[in-house]
């Protein structure tokens, strides 16, 4: 086949270059040179931390220069005052960092988008001040020199090659922590809440940890950097170690070459440093500035017209010219899916006794700014029931699936899942993982993943390797009739397809109670029919499922029982014929006596 | 007591900067809805700018900003329409960066063509002060205050009174009701951002006499204008006034009892306190529901 | 949206019933040049509006008043009202229209200098109907005028629109509740899941047996 010779061929390539790699420094022997590689291996190492925080999980930091100090200064202070091995120190320093972002973290993470970049900002240049000041500990702005006593305990060498090697193999791990985070669970976790924080909420994901982690494993990889250049340059002050320059430039690298990817960073890095580097012999001191004028200008280029940086658009273009180098992506083995094999449904009929309604709301109320959004609305959905939920616009049922859900506490009344009161969790995600599915009425898909990843991050909240997270992903969409679509990317889906992969993510999470919010919206009547006979699968598998509807026939259709909402409170309830005939719902429909002749 | 009142007198004077300068980014946020990582750096063109003209040209700062304003503020229409227009329906990462790559930029620019050097002038009445109750009054500074005070005035009577500015509030508070009734919000978004960066080429001259100008100046005061707009209440006019003032404040009576090196640190930290306690400041709301330039 | 089309003729009253969820906002807003159309055309007195922005159909008539109001919160009555004539061929009758709006709807007068979120609904869809009325409509379209207001005010509501009409205004009105809707308009179309599945007259659309299953799928 085609790809197979181009898998191997690529594999060769990378072979090649791993080699040139491995014995560079022994074949070149001009300085200079050497020291370009190191430069770019540096900041690929800082790109790539930066990357698993700014990338996977999409938290803008402008502030990673922190932990770079951090490293740095921790490392440098440790040696000369205590005599300990910069190695050790930099591993004190990379501990320290990730307490540090812990700290950051916990507060600044509450912020979005520019003010979270904002608050990183000002931070940073706090530290800087910081660092100043404290003069007895860091120098202030004389900074601090590093005695050069060559030696490997010592962490300063004589030979550049041993810095190349050194850098080349922080370089080496950095990535494949990198890869093992792209490919892991914790990996589409953080690609699911830079997404939709909310969807990824119910997932199961729990987004504030998911980001700590992801910010304590990106700082303590920086400050191991900042350790580095420490050791290689053997002068340390604030302004060099806090400064929001370098901040600029671990994000610009990963930024041009591909954000959120693996490669990407580096891609970066090697296109520009060595254009940085040599600007700099050129130029001397002369034009001091001119790189980062340079960088600054490139971002704002590449943010808007290269979003998803060089290495998607060198992708595209490379799959026109060269096709058997550029694989498509997500190549899977075929799999032979039984819908009936989706994990046999096992989940399901464990939770619980069989007896007691799945479902309890009782009472229940929410209130926004004075005004009751729902009040005492009390009903139950029995296990393996089709409750259909309608009422007019702003009859607050969506409030009533964000209360139930755990994305609002409620203000009156209690829910009650198998038995439990949940209303006092205060998390949506905790409730997905009693299993409480839902969908949005705005449906969510994750735009810049495929359909199979998108499904993947709900699937990985019970298979726990990547493997049988794809594997139960494939069955459910071979069940909800996205199997071909599976390499699309989320955005470029149809309205109606993105109806089902919000359900086939949802299912993913192995739910026995699903919250599907006006999932037949927007649809044609065909669509509508099939989205019947799919709810109607899932609950013959065992899934309860309350839906709310607009479009009445198929509400009619599907529901085995009705609840009537208006104006916040539950104005009937019963089978569908029976409602439909109320007078009570006909007037809050229609607005006036409009009774069926 | 006489220390208190001194202190309170140059936290007040010193707060009516940090307003001028944080005023023309509120009002970009609230129109425009975009967080101009480069505020500061057009401030620091206006420093520069007036610096050069008195330098060469003996042009007094208080005769240049009648020169500058007009001059930033069509650098700032120009801006927006080259690098705010092509992000504005752009997912953060491009709003973020595109910004912060402008501030890069141009202070990087202003390094290479005048080097690090600090770079002051001093005009007649630089030091010049005046006594009043036993109180040392300088008067650059009350003269940076009072245009401050006045420009609070002059916008709150232009949003409120005229046509393109009532059109701005209505942009701020509700972008499509304000399609539904005719506004080009095109226009106005080029013409709020306008206005706010030629406050900037105002606030610029207005201080020059009082503070040295370098490339980096404005990231600095970039970031203290940010400070102030969070605290005041994005978008909110009075708020940023007020929020200034508290920040002048602040700093005069930590830089008297702590130390004056640690200001920036004690501000920026109350900028993420408040950030996170209460991010709609002391009178504003944040956000994009209830935006209201008042 | 798929496939809409309809007719709102010059002096008459047009509405656009259907369920949530049918598409009607989206067809008012693609109207006003809010949202733009994947294909078709719109044309407003034998001009082809399709790719003009909003303010520039603004400036020719089509007026749109919005569901849920959409009013400046933070300005005044007045203020409101002084928004709704921005186009410069508005603000050439403002005192003239401004003293109509004021005859048709007392209350806004009374509270003229009151800040818009303290309003009453009802007072607020006052306000909305007399700020769109400051633009000098050709057509005006009103997306749920109705909605949640008590049974008095939408009847006086329906009443107010009669008599806008009446002035040689067109109409283009989108509403839930049916009936009183149905009642006064001349040509009415039935919106279901984007398409139009039904249109007649008032008349003859109230008497239809589809428009119940429509509205309650049985």
């Amino acid at each position: 086949m085609k790809n197979g010779n181009g898998s191997n061929l690529r594999w060769v390539i990378l072979l090649a270059i791993a080699a040139i790699l491995l014995v560079y420094p022994l074949i070149v022997r001009n300085p200079f040179y050497v020291h370009l590689f190191i430069m770019v291996f540096f900041y690929a190492f800082l790109a790539v931390g930066w990357n698993i925080v700014g990338g996977f999980a999409g938290q803008l930091s402008l502030g990673h220069t922190v932990f770079y100090g951090i490293g740095a200064y921790s490392s440098t202070l440790l040696f000369i005052h205590l005599g300990v091995s910069p190695w050790l120190g930099m591993f004190a320093g990379g501990i320290l960092a990730s307490l540090t972002s812990v700290v950051i973290g916990v507060p600044c993470f509450r912020l979005h988008g520019p003010f979270f970049a904002m608050s990183t900002l000002a931070l940073g240049e706090v530290f800087r001040i910081l660092a100043t000041y404290w003069r007895d500990l860091t120098q202030g702005t004389m900074g601090i020199s590093i005695p050069v006593k060559f030696g490997w305990k010592n962490f300063i060498f004589e030979e550049k090659a041993v810095f190349y090697y050194v850098i080349l193999a922080f370089t080496v791990v950095a990535l494949g922590i990198s890869h093992w985070i792209h490919r892991s669970r914790f990996g589409s976790n953080l690609v699911a809440l830079r997404e939709d924080e909310e969807a990824a909420e119910s997932l199961g994901i729990n987004v504030p940890r998911n980001k700590l982690w992801a910010m304590m494993i990106s700082a303590f990889l920086v400050a191991l950097g900042g350790t580095f250049s420490a050791q290689y340059i053997l002068f340390i002050d604030p302004d060099a170690e806090f400064s929001v320059g370098l901040s600029l430039m671990i994000a610009i690298f990963p930024i041009l070459g591909g954000i959120g990817t693996v490669w990407g960073p580096v891609i970066g890095a090697v296109v520009l440093v060595p254009l940085q580097e040599f600007l700099r012999a050129w130029l001397g001191s002369s034009l001091h500035g001119l790189h980062l004028f340079i960088y600054g200008g490139l971002l704002i280029i590449a943010v808007t017209f290269l979003p998803r940086g060089i290495l998607d658009w060198v992708q595209a273009l490379g799959r026109k010219a060269l096709p058997f180098l550029f694989p498509t992506p997500a190549l899977e083995k075929p799999a032979h899916p039984r819908p009936d094999h989706f994990l046999a449904w096992s989940w399901l009929g464990q939770k619980g006794s069989s007896d007691g309604p799945i479902l309890e709301v009782s009472d229940l109320g929410k209130n926004f700014g004075g005004l009751a959004a729902i009040r005492q609305v009390s009903f139950e959905v029995r296990r393996g029931e089709i409750v259909g939920l309608i009422g007019p616009n702003g009859a607050g049922k969506t409030t009533l699936f964000n209360v139930i859900s755990g994305f609002y506490p409620p203000d009156g009344g209690a829910v009650l899942y198998h038995g439990e009161a949940i209303s006092s969790l205060h998390s949506a995600y905790r409730i997905c993982r009693r299993g409480m599915g839902r969908t949005f009425q705005l449906v969510k898909p994750f735009q810049n993943i495929s359909v199979l990843e998108n499904v993947m991050t709900g699937a990985f909240l019970r298979g726990k390797t990547q493997a049988a997270a794809r594997d139960d992903s494939l069955e459910i969409l071979e069940l909800v009739g996205l199997y071909e679509l599976k390499s699309t990317l989320g955005k470029s889906l149809t309205i109606a397809d993105r109806k089902r992969l919000e359900l086939a993510r949802a299912l993913a999470t192995r739910p026995d109670l699903l919250l599907l919010d006006e999932i037949m919206a927007g649809l044609t009547p065909k669509e509508t029919d099939e989205a019947i006979q799919l709810i109607r699968k899932v609950r013959d598998r065992g899934i309860t499922v309350l839906v709310i509807e607009h479009v009445m026939q198929a509400v009619m259709q599907l529901s085995d029982r009705i609840v009537i909402l208006h104006h916040g409170e539950k104005i009937g309830e019963g089978p569908p014929r029976e409602v439909a005939a109320d007078e009570k719902v006909i007037k809050a429909y229609l607005g006036e006596e409009y009774v069926i002749t | 007591m006489e220390t208190i009142l001194q202190l309170t007198i140059n936290g007040l004077l010193l707060g009516g900067i940090y307003s001028l300068i944080a005023i023309g980014l509120t009002l970009i946020f609230g129109v425009v809805r975009i967080i101009n990582f480069a505020q500061g750096e057009f401030l620091m063109i206006g420093m520069f700018a007036t610096f050069w003209i008195f330098s060469l040209l003996k042009i007094d700062p208080y005769l240049a900003l009648f020169i500058f304003t007009p001059l930033l503020f069509l650098l700032g229409m120009g801006t927006e329409r080259v690098i705010i227009k092509p992000i504005q329906n752009a997912p953060p990462i491009a709003q973020i960066f595109s910004t912060f790559g402008l501030s890069i930029v141009l202070q990087n620019g202003a390094l290479m063509l005048w080097k690090s050097d600090y770079r002051s002038l001093e005009t007649s009445y630089s030091n010049a002060v005046i006594s009043w109750a036993g109180l040392m009054i300088n008067v650059p500074r009350l003269v940076a205050f009072s245009v401050a005070v006045g420009i609070v005035i002059f916008l709150y009577l232009f949003l409120q009174r005229t046509y393109l500015g009532k059109a701005m509030s209505a942009v701020a508070q509700d972008r499509d009701a304000a399609q539904l009734m005719g506004v080009d919000i095109s226009k106005v978004y080029m013409l709020a951002f306008g206005l706010g960066i030629g406050l900037e080429g105002l606030a610029g001259a207005l201080i020059m006499p009082i503070y040295a100008t370098y490339p980096t100046v404005g990231f600095t005061f970039g970031l203290i204008a940010f400070v102030v707009v969070v605290l005041g209440g994005l978008g909110n006019m009075i708020g940023a006034f007020l929020g200034g003032l508290v920040i002048g404040l602040v700093e005069s009576f930590s830089g008297f009892y702590i130390s004056p090196e640690l200001n920036t640190a004690i501000y920026f930290l109350i900028f993420v306190l408040v950030l996170i306690i209460r991010p709609q400041g002391l009178m504003g709301a944040v956000g994009a529901q209830e935006m209201g330039l008042k | 949206m798929r496939e809409v089309s309809l007719k709102a003729e010059e002096g008459k009253i047009a509405s656009i019933v259907g369920g949530n969820g049918a598409g009607k906002t989206t067809t008012i807003r693609t109207l006003s040049g809010l949202l733009k159309p994947s294909s078709g055309a719109i044309r407003f007195l034998a001009q082809d509006v399709t790719l003009f922005p909003p303010h520039r159909r603004v400036e020719l008539g089509m007026i749109q008043i919005p569901e849920a109001r959409r009013l400046f919160p933070y300005m005044t009555v007045s203020g409101n009202l002084d928004m709704g004539s921005y186009t410069a061929r508005a603000r050439k009758e403002k005192e003239k229209v401004r003293k109509e709006i004021f005859d048709l709807f007392p209350v806004l007068q009374e509270r003229k200098n009151q800040m818009a979120h303290t309003l009453s609904g009802g007072e607020q869809q006052m306000l909305a109907i007399g700020r769109g009325l400051m633009a000098r409509p050709t057509l005006l379209m009103l997306d749920e005028p109705s909605l949640g207001l008590a049974p008095i005010v939408v009847r006086m509501i329906f009443q107010t629109v009669l008599r806008i009409n009446a002035q040689g205004i067109t109409i283009l009105l989108v509403e839930q509740n049916v009936k009183q809707c149905l009642e006064i308009s001349n040509q009415s179309y039935v919106l279901e899941n984007g398409r139009v599945v039904l249109h007649g007259t008032g008349g003859e659309v109230l008497k239809n047996e589809h428009l119940r299953k429509a509205y309650l799928g049985l």
